[in-house]
């Protein structure tokens, strides 16, 4: 039992830790490409079986072609999966490294049955 | 955090509903269930193109055409509270005896009115067509 | 079913996903699942000039319902066993649908 209580107060110091390191580390920063072309990067709060899921923090970047993309602060957002086309792991720095003022790119076009 | 514990949570919270046709539903959410289909009360019904508008007093929405909800920011932080308290109430019921088990009820007082507005108005800023 | 176990024997090998909005993402597949989802592992989009929106993305989940093409390489798949798969797929499925004789 006491072992058992060990791994939980573990389990929850890890909890802890995430919680406070998440917002630094972007641990779980996510870009979601949606069905009508929108790309929303945020924190992977939640998810489901049906694919449907919850970003906290999130923005939407918006493509232009004569503009540099531009980020719009959306907040909690809860997506449908059936809207989702793909999923990435943001890798941090590599994010961080790209400068998106100086991107300049056509918006991604809608999926086309 | 299952995206249906968060939904079942904002009962009674505004939100921002937005349709695969792109038609916006401003509202403060009455029910929902395990297909997404939800009831909103005081909604303001926005048109694609967002110029037009419409004030219902209650509407019901069919989950399958849902393309995303947007929800008080702070719903967050009251549903994972609510589920630490939850599983702490499970541990010390298993443990030692249960107290404290009066102070429920999520989040704190007044939540600010976030996500009852559409992004930029009438012109829904997807960026496109900005002039030249 | 059938190409879903397939696509279990692919794990490991890489791929090109063309996706229903013409993005084109080459990867490592890693694992897929009943709905023929897909991870793929260490992407590259195949024009990234006109698509530099998934730079900093190292590894992706790619829903199924949106692949259009997964190109897969010939010498993976042992289409002699594909092929006898899938008569002894379909002659299974006439046995048990009483309209059709054996």
């Amino acid at each position: 039992m006491s072992s058992l209580q060990g791994y939980v107060d573990r389990e929850r110091l890890m909890e802890t830790l995430y919680v406070i390191l998440s917002p630094v580390l972007y641990i779980d920063r996510v870009l979601v490409i949606l069905q009508d072309g929108r790309v929303i990067v945020g924190t992977l709060a939640g998810y489901d079986q049906k694919s449907n899921v919850v970003l906290s923090d999130s923005k939407e970047r918006v493509y232009s072609t004569d503009e540099p993309v531009e980020e719009i602060p959306l907040g909690l957002y809860l997506v449908k999966g059936d809207q989702i086309v793909l999923i990435g792991e943001i890798d941090s720095e590599k994010d961080a490294s790209t400068d998106l003022s100086d991107v300049r790119a056509e918006p991604l076009p809608a999926i086309r049955y | 955090m299952l995206p249906l514990s968060l939904l079942n949570a904002a009962q009674n919270k505004p939100m921002l509903v937005e349709l695969k046709n792109g038609e916006t539903f401003n509202g403060h959410l009455v029910n929902c269930d395990n297909f997404m289909n939800i009831t909103l009360r005081e909604v303001y019904q926005t048109n694609p193109d967002g110029d037009r508008f419409w004030k219902l007093k209650e509407c019901y929405i069919r989950g399958s055409t849902i393309k995303y909800l947007r929800i008080p920011d702070s719903l967050l932080d009251s549903v994972k509270d609510e589920q630490t308290r939850a599983r702490e109430a499970g541990r010390s019921a298993r443990g030692s005896h249960v107290s404290g088990a009066g102070n429920r009820g999520r989040g704190g007082p007044a939540h600010r009115a976030r996500g009852g507005q559409t992004r930029g108005g009438p012109t829904r800023g997807r960026g496109r067509g900005r002039g030249a | 079913m059938l190409i879903f176990s397939v696509f279990k024997t692919l794990t490991d090998q890489t791929v090109i996903v063309e996706l229903k909005n013409d993005l084109l993402i080459t990867g490592v597949l890693k694992s897929v699942d009943q709905f023929l989802n897909i991870r793929l592992d260490n992407i590259q989009i195949s024009d990234e000039v006109r698509h530099p929106h998934m730079i900093a993305v190292k590894n992706c989940f790619i829903r199924g319902s949106v692949v259009r093409y997964v190109q897969i390489p010939a010498d993976a798949v042992d289409t002699q066993l594909l092929e006898d798969a899938t008569r002894r797929g379909s002659r299974f499925c006439y046995k048990r649908c009483p309209k059709f004789p054996d």
